[in-house]
């Protein structure tokens, strides 16, 4: 039994290997609209037009050839070109219009074609389709290459791939620049001299006449409130030191209010002194 | 007692667990109940998959997908009915509220029986289109099975379907080895052009849809042809709910499975990988397959020093915080670490209204039933109420979308770098030291100095007086 049917098969596939489709007096011709010169070109099954044909925005393009069943014209079922993208791989078939006697024709020019393949950069591929029902068999050939030739007064016809879920690209945020400082030297340079500032001040005071001779008389007059008034206005810069480096305002309040009172209290005195020299005529 | 209580609790629980993640309530709706027959193993494959099946035809009165506002049936398989119509039970308008309250849907057409119209208007809700003339036929004189259409070539012979694009995971095609789908006398659908269709199996690029009816002869008016024809499609629906659209039911019958094929020149003889192509088809529409969770979603502070209490409310711009999210797929009946596909990645997006960063996840740990995502970034220099989002959308598996909110705060005026450290400011510094220093000199001066000696004396006395 097994061997029957494989035997059956076996006949079958030598009958498949003798019968098969194809097509003749196959010719693709372009013509523009106005319609006088129409460029016309013949290929074959075995010989494929090498030359890519080229359609214009208003041109047609006309496929006509005979499908042939083992020599013989036939009627196929399935009689397309079918042009192909070749970036994408996307195909557009157009069925060719076929009489009895196999002869068959289709016209295609560039609004049939999908927006897509109107944006290729690379040629398209076109092939003829034949097949049919049957033992025979089917034929898929490539024939011939088109390049469209686009319009530049005409605008580019707009495509926008529909949305389809992936991974979409990275995005990493753009941090504005850190702050910037002048370079180290020129900062320590202006810092020296601002810090200079103060030894030429006290040297022109020195040159000017400036003196502490009266500082025993003044502690000798009134030496605690003297000592302490100084002593706060050095402790009230010591505070704004702390409130610098560690403190926070609830630390600095109280004590620079302590220290404030210091200073209220022991200046009355120690102020008073001063004005005590000032108006014995010696200051 | 005791022990066999526990022993059924644990039968039980083994039970639950093999099952599809949305229930296990399966209405099946064919012409004829007999006609079950035809399709014994593929019934017998989901009754052992712990599906309860009820058959029913649409006749029948009993009929109801809805009690009381509740769905009766966690998933419906259409076969191919004889009728025009389904009846008042199965309106397309009912089917489609099955669908928003998350049922899933199987449709198995055949070229043979003309499609209902309830079905025709549900798929065009989908926009799925079937040819107009509902009486069409996918052939072609190509690849199809010499052994069994030889002169009709409508039993189409498909390699398993590969994925279409890079990163969509392969649900289909997995150990098919050399075997092929056979695909008897189907109908091929154009799908539209929305990011919910995908197709599963294309049709090769030889193949076209005819009406034999109309179109013995020669073919005229193409519906469709090539990979543009879709004999398996599907949808998934925002809410995750599933359908699933079969060209052919022929190809889920008995004779189908693992029978043997010839392709126009290839091997001799091949089996089918249909047996295998059915379960997973009707696997993944049923939610066995390609279902993922989130376990858990995970953030912290990633600075030394800083706490690193899990899921915080708020962050401070420019602060390093680490993100994990927490994946699992389910396989057939249990949860797995789910394995995100070559060429895709897991995203996490922090964003104000638009991203801010949109960053790849890595692996970071594989464990039993689940697989951790996650990295470590820099919050942007940006205060506001951001998102930790996850939006991971892809075909065949079901949606993600995460999203954990909080804020971020701007620096406080102590978290600024202190004035010493930053060069430019060390003249003002120098500045403050110079004006203190000559204020505490001049105080000392104005106390405690005696008037210059000689012409210094006249001064003071005119201003004494």
């Amino acid at each position: 039994m097994r061997f029957t049917r494989a035997l059956l098969l076996l006949a079958a596939g030598a009958v498949q290997a003798a019968s098969s489709w194809s097509f003749d007096d196959a010719s693709v011709s372009v013509a523009a609209k106005k319609g006088s010169d129409a460029v016309k070109e013949k290929f074959s099954q075995k010989a494929p037009l090498t030359k890519p044909v080229g359609l214009g925005s208003t041109d047609t393009v006309k496929i006509i050839l005979t499908a042939k069943e083992d020599g013989k014209a036939k009627r196929p079922h399935q009689a397309f070109v079918t042009i192909k993208e070749q970036e994408t791989g996307l195909e557009a078939p157009f069925p060719l219009t076929v009489k009895d006697t196999g002869k068959a024709v289709v016209s295609i020019s560039q609004k049939d074609l999908p927006v897509q393949f109107l944006l290729s950069p690379k040629p398209l591929k076109a092939s003829v389709v034949i097949g049919s029902f049957g033992e025979a068999r089917a034929v898929n050939t490539p024939v011939f290459d088109i390049e469209l030739e686009t319009d530049p007064n005409a605008p580019v016809p707009k495509y926008e791939a529909p949305l389809r879920y992936g991974k979409k690209p990275e995005i990493h945020h753009i941090f504005r620049a850190d702050p910037q400082s002048p370079p180290k030297v020129i900062s320590l340079f202006f810092a020296l001299v601002v810090a200079a500032t103060v030894p030429a001040l006290f040297i022109s005071w020195l040159l000017l006449g400036a003196n502490l001779n009266h500082l025993t008389k003044a502690l000798g007059t009134a030496p605690l409130s003297h000592v302490t008034f100084f002593g706060s206005i050095v402790a009230m810069e010591g505070v704004f030191f702390m409130y610098y480096t560690s403190w926070n305002l609830f630390h600095v309040l109280p004590v620079a209010g302590v220290v404030g009172i210091v200073t209220v209290l022991s200046g009355t005195k120690a102020l008073g002194e001063v004005q005590s020299r000032r108006l014995a005529n010696e200051r | 007692m005791r022990t066999l209580l526990s022993f059924l609790l644990l039968a039980l629980a083994s039970v639950v667990a093999a099952i599809s993640t949305s229930g296990n309530r399966l209405l099946v709706v064919l012409d004829d109940v007999a006609d079950k027959a035809t399709y014994s193993k593929f019934f017998a494959d989901l009754a052992e998959r712990e599906f309860k099946i009820t058959y029913a035809t649409p006749k029948s009165d009993s009929l109801n997908l809805f009690n009381l506002g509740e769905r009766t049936y966690d998933h419906v398989l259409f076969l191919p009915v004889h009728t025009k119509g389904l009846g008042p039970n199965l309106t397309p308008k009912t089917l489609l509220d099955f669908v928003n309250a998350q049922g899933n849907i199987l449709l198995a057409l055949s070229a043979n029986t003309t499609t209902p119209t309830s079905l025709v208007s549900l798929l065009s809700e989908l926009d799925i289109t079937l040819p107009a003339d509902r009486n069409s036929l996918v052939v072609d004189h190509f690849n199809y099975d010499i052994t069994s259409a030889a002169e009709k070539h409508d039993v189409l012979l498909l390699p398993a379907p590969k994925p279409v694009r890079a990163g969509i995971k392969d649900f289909f095609s997995e150990d098919a080895g050399s075997k092929l789908i056979a695909f008897p006398r189907g109908v091929g659908a154009v799908l539209g052009n929305g990011e919910l269709l995908n197709p599963i199996l294309r049709a090769p690029r030889t193949a076209y849809s005819y009406n034999p009816k109309e179109q013995a002869e020669v073919v005229d008016d193409l519906f469709a042809a090539g990979q543009q024809l879709s004999l398996v499609s599907t949808v998934q629906a925002r809410n995750n709910a599933r359908v699933t659209v079969v060209g052919s039911a022929e190809m889920f019958q008995d004779k189908w499975f693992d029978a043997s094929v010839t392709k126009l020149d290839g091997k001799p003889v091949v089996q089918t990988f249909n047996r295998e192509f059915a379960k997973r088809v009707s696997g993944w529409t049923f939610q066995e397959i390609g279902v993922l969770k989130v376990n858990w979603v995970e953030h912290h502070l990633e600075e030394e020093g800083a706490p690193n209490d899990s899921n915080p409310e708020m962050y401070r711009v420019k602060n390093n915080v680490s993100y994990t999210i927490s994946l699992a797929e389910y396989a057939w009946d249990h949860w797995i670490g789910f394995n995100v596909p070559e060429s895709d990645e897991v995203q996490l997006e922090f964003s104000m209204l638009s991203p801010f960063h949109r960053l790849n996840l890595k692996e970071e740990s594989h464990r039993l039933a689940a697989m951790h995502y996650g990295t470590v970034f820099t919050i942007p220099d940006q205060h506001g109420i951001f998102n930790f989002k996850v939006n991971y959308k892809r075909p065949f598996l079901t949606n993600i979308e995460v999203k954990n909110t909080v804020s971020v705060r701007h620096m406080a005026h102590d978290e600024w770098p202190r004035s010493y450290v930053i060069s430019g400011a060390w003249p003002w510094i120098a500045g403050i030291g110079a004006t203190v220093s000559g204020f505490l000199g001049f105080v000392a001066l104005w106390m405690y100095s005696a008037p210059a000696v000689a012409k210094g004396k006249k001064v003071t006395v005119k201003k004494t007086q």
